[in-house]
């Protein structure tokens, strides 16, 4: 059975008529080595396999586009349980699902519906999963919400190629959605630009500054910030907020609200206090829809070779009329992940470590959270163990001139991520 | 002291809400978006679909989700093998044969218990036969690869009354697609502009100036300096720069940076922010405050020039705003000057006409830069234009290629007999098409690759083409029930084998 070009006894005549169309003969833009006909339907029915990273705002559209183009071995990863703000949405989730865990519902979901498709669940992090687990795809699939997943992802796959062996160049499709904007884009590791190389096209999130959160509040959410960021520490100590609880939130919003009142600033509402301290970032069902189909259709001229694919970045804004910019974005030389040479880093001679460790938190095209630095032959400074933070912490005063040449290398780690970054260092005094 | 207790005179009180209900956490990510106000919106709509193929369940998913209030599929079909492959809304073979416009509502439905769905299974014809009016009781009409003839018998019954719906038309063929909007006009007050209203300090209102000058900067104590705000900062600056330049403001480069520092150089300490915030908002001093230019078209429109009390309110607020600008001023909205905003409001109201809501004037107010009309076609007035199809050859010959290969296959299946399948050829396509052009006008070089892809897949409906339109139509939809952000004005035409978008 295996070897029906049409797949499984789940099938029915005429079930592919649609996609058979595309499959059977090839367009003026395929590639010649395309195999029309049974061939390609063999391979994407009975061989492909697929990892669908997220099962959330695109992973339910993903894994649905997946399963009706003919893909049946899917599996999908996701770590969060189905919230009642997810609803409007994440369409293969109903109300009696809350609380339930995303992947699990969502392979039900579509094997229940799509005859003949395995999707198998993991509900768990990414980074539980070893290189040979990710080895088994022909493909993946990333609908991740969060830059730290996206970036391990990333990283694992461009360390996955081996030279030697072109089945471990697994193409990694992206996807994301803020609101009315989103954006899908083909990662072939180590090949093309990778998600690391764009890390600078990130939105930088709108950060305050304390002076006037402080003192001079005009937003209201310079009055949410105070109360989150100030009195939250002053009036509970050491108990940790937890932007989840309902009762938290009512407390910042109480004090936010009379904050707001007395410097006679209006906006100040339940829902935005939510949204600036969980950081929520607005999401509708129909850009999902686009950008998981873009990621979908992808995939799916990749597998089938039916159609050339995107290279390698789609950018849409449907906020004024539907606005999209097709572009190659190109690869960076200094990519930590994909470029091999070091970054050149001009400093200060009056820099302190503890200055450059700031830099490198926010410098747009670094973002490393908590990074320990060494250099070949010492230890600069370490976040952790214990022993080795205390050790290394008189470090953090010294100038960087104390400890490194001009021209000399630093190497930037963090837990967080699969990967380090090497910074050449010069002095600019 | 405080700065802003002189500026804002009007007192506010804390008013706790509770906190939020299921309906609201339902709602919340989009709530962020489109307000209660856009929300309310969708749940009075109405919306038609014509036919049940997986484009249409595709374009209702994501309107049912986000909780329109009513949605119909007109479709006289029974679901086929064919259906049941492609479709999420269909339940494989154990849909086949039953009623398509039946299943697919069934399914649908279930996305959100709030929202009404209802099949209609007389066919389309029927309907323009014997109850045309039937139509004109919907939000908005959406028909997914209709057949030609039909169509344009749709599209002209809705486009005679200006108060019928509008029509989205959608057509695919494997990876390319298009999708159109027709209506007469489309007015939208809140469009959600990425660029916040002027703050007007190259011309402040006199309180403010006032204001600005009485206070004495260098004998002030070091905390209340750090605390003025940026506004004062630079309207002040610009006055005293105004005196020693001819009553002019920086205009060349050199005068612009000399400018900025001498913002930097007021601060007493190296670490005010106010300081350097009104350093990074400099370009606000040298920024002439007017009335934006597509603001002051919008002045001179027939409709508001020809103002009747039965005018929309738009109309009535774009010509309170004529006069309002016509003396000179323009209005300032920023919660800053909130008193001032407050005196100008109620001048504003007085030149209304007719009683328009509170809510609505607070929006208009608040958007008076943004305003948008847009005006739509007749579908088919590009067609049936020779000369603007040639410009277009010139002007976007990848999205006029597309178009045209599409409009090509519906013309050749309109010469078809019924039921018989859709083979068409690339000789046959390319004659449609240069039939419409002007004699002697060649077909652009990329017709050739996307009438090729016609040929080759002319009546699939892909899944990943089907989701994607599925959310480009449903986003356009929710953005002209809500009348918020701007809508498509024309052709949004779609390749998705390069993964590109354009307009037309
Ligand atoms: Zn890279």
């Amino acid at each position: 059975m295996a070897s029906q070009p049409n797949g499984t006894s789940t099938d029915w005549p005429g079930r592919y008529y649609h996609i058979d169309q595309v499959l059977n003969t090839p367009g003026p833009r395929t590639d010649p080595a395309f195999l029309a006909g049974d061939g390609v339907k063999t391979f994407l029915r009975n061989q492909a396999k697929i990892l669908v990273i997220g099962a959330g705002g695109l992973g339910c559209e993903i894994l649905a586009n997946l399963a009706l183009t003919g893909f049946k071995d899917i599996h999908v990863i996701d770590m969060d349980t189905i919230d009642i703000s997810n609803l409007n949405r994440q369409f293969l989730f109903r109300q009696k699902d809350v609380g339930q865990p995303k992947a699990t519902v969502a392979a039900e979901f579509i094997m229940k519906r799509v005859p003949g498709v395995k999707v198998t669940p993991y509900f768990g992090k990414i980074q539980d999963k070893d290189d040979d687990y990710y080895l088994q795809f022909n493909l993946i699939i990333c609908g991740l919400d969060s830059v730290e997943a996206r970036r391990w992802m990333n990283a694992t796959l461009v360390n996955l190629v081996d030279p030697e062996n072109p089945e471990s160049l697994k193409p990694m499709i992206d996807g994301g959605t803020e609101g009315f904007k989103g954006q899908a884009r083909v990662i072939l590791p180590t090949i093309t630009s990778c998600y690391e190389c764009s890390l600078d096209m990130l939105n930088k999130p709108t950060a305050f500054p304390i002076c006037t959160i402080a003192n001079t509040p005009r937003l209201p959410e310079h009055c949410i910030e105070w109360a989150s960021v100030l009195e939250w520490p002053r009036v509970h100590g050491d108990k940790k907020m937890d932007t989840d609880d309902p009762d938290h939130i009512g407390w910042l919003y109480k004090i936010a609200a009379a904050r707001a009142a007395e410097f006679k600033i209006e906006g100040v509402t339940w829902s935005l206090t939510q949204g600036v301290v969980k950081n929520i970032i607005p999401a509708i069902a129909s850009t999902n829809a686009i950008i998981a189909a873009a990621c979908c259709n992808e995939a799916f001229k990749i597998a089938t070779s039916s159609a050339a694919y995107l290279n390698n970045y789609f950018m849409l804004i449907g906020t004024d009329g539907i606005y999209s910019y097709t572009f190659e974005h190109e690869k960076r030389d200094d990519c930590p992940v994909c470029g091999g040479e070091a970054l050149e880093m001009t400093i200060s001679s009056e820099m302190t470590i503890e200055q450059l460790i700031e830099t490198l938190v926010e410098k747009q095209d670094i973002q490393i959270k908590k990074p320990s630095l060494s250099t070949p032959t010492k230890q600069i400074y370490l976040q952790a163990p214990p022993q080795l933070e205390k050790a290394t912490r008189p470090n953090l005063e010294k100038k960087v001139s104390e400890l490194v040449p001009p021209g000399g290398e630093v190497t930037v780690t963090a837990t967080t991520l699969p990967f380090s970054l090497s910074l050449r260092i010069s002095y600019s005094t | 002291m405080s700065f802003t207790n002189s500026i804002d005179i009007e007192q506010s009180t804390v008013v706790i809400e509770a906190a939020p209900d299921n309906k609201t956490r339902r709602y919340d990510r989009q709530l962020r978006l489109w307000a209660a106000s856009g929300q309310s919106a969708l749940e009075s709509s109405r919306i038609l679909v014509i036919s049940g193929s997986a484009t249409s369940t595709s374009i209702l998913k994501n309107l049912v989700l986000p909780g329109i209030g009513h949605f119909t599929i007109l479709d006289p079909e029974k679901v086929t093998p064919e259906d049941a492959g492609n479709n999420f809304f269909l339940e494989g073979p154990s849909s086949i044969g039953k009623s398509r416009a039946e299943e697919t509502v069934r399914l649908l439905v279930e996305l959100n218990d709030g929202v009404e769905g209802k099949a209609e299974m007389r066919s389309l014809e029927e309907v323009l036969a014997k109850d045309k009016e039937w139509l004109s009781d919907f939000t908005i009409v959406i028909a997914h690869n209709l057949e030609a003839v039909l169509l344009d018998q749709l599209a002209s019954f809705l486009w005679e009354d200006t108060s019928n719906p509008p029509l989205v038309i959608v057509r695919s063929s494997g990876f390319l697609a298009e999708v159109y909007i027709q209506y007469h006009e489309h007015a939208v007050i809140e469009s959600h502009p990425e660029t916040t209203q002027s703050l007007q300090i190259d011309k402040p209102f006199p309180a403010l100036l006032e204001y600005a000058m009485s206070l004495d900067f260098e004998n002030m104590d070091v905390t209340d300096h750090g605390h003025i705000p940026y506004v004062i900062i630079l309207v002040r600056l610009l006055e005293e720069w105004k005196k020693t330049h001819n009553g002019s403001p920086p205009t060349t480069y050199a005068e612009k940076q000399e400018f900025k520092k001498s913002v930097l150089k007021m601060r007493k300490k190296a670490d005010e922010e106010n300081f350097e915030e009104a350093e990074a908002q400099a370009y606000r001093a040298w920024t002439t405050t007017t009335v934006p230019s597509e603001i002051r078209e919008l002045f001179t429109e027939p409709k508001v020039l020809s103002l009747t009390p039965t005018s929309a309110p738009f109309f009535h607020l774009v010509h309170a705003l004529s006069r309002f600008a016509s003396t000179g001023s323009y209005i300032h909205l920023q919660k800053l000057y909130k008193a001032r905003a407050e005196e100008e409001k109620a001048i504003f109201k007085s030149y209304l006409q007719v009683p328009v809501s509170e809510d609505m004037v607070d929006a208009f107010v608040k958007n008076s830069h943004a305003l948008k009309l847009l005006k739509g076609k007749k579908w088919g007035a590009l067609d049936a234009d020779p000369q603007a199809l040639a410009n277009a050859v010139e002007t976007a010959p990848k999205q006029l290629a597309t178009h045209l290969a599409l409009t090509a296959l519906s013309s050749f299946a309109t010469k078809q007999q019924p039921n018989a399948p859709l083979t068409p050829t690339m000789e046959a396509l390319t004659n449609e098409a240069l039939a419409l052009l002007p004699p002697g006008t060649e077909l652009p070089e990329e017709f050739e690759a996307a009438v090729g892809e016609v040929v080759r897949a002319p009546t699939a409906d892909l899944p990943n083409t089907a989701a994607l339109l599925g959310g480009v139509v449903a986003q356009e939809v929710i953005k002209m029930i809500t009348k918020q952000y701007i809508p498509i004005n024309g052709s949004c035409i779609i390749d998705l084998i390069e993964t590109w978008t354009g307009v037309l």
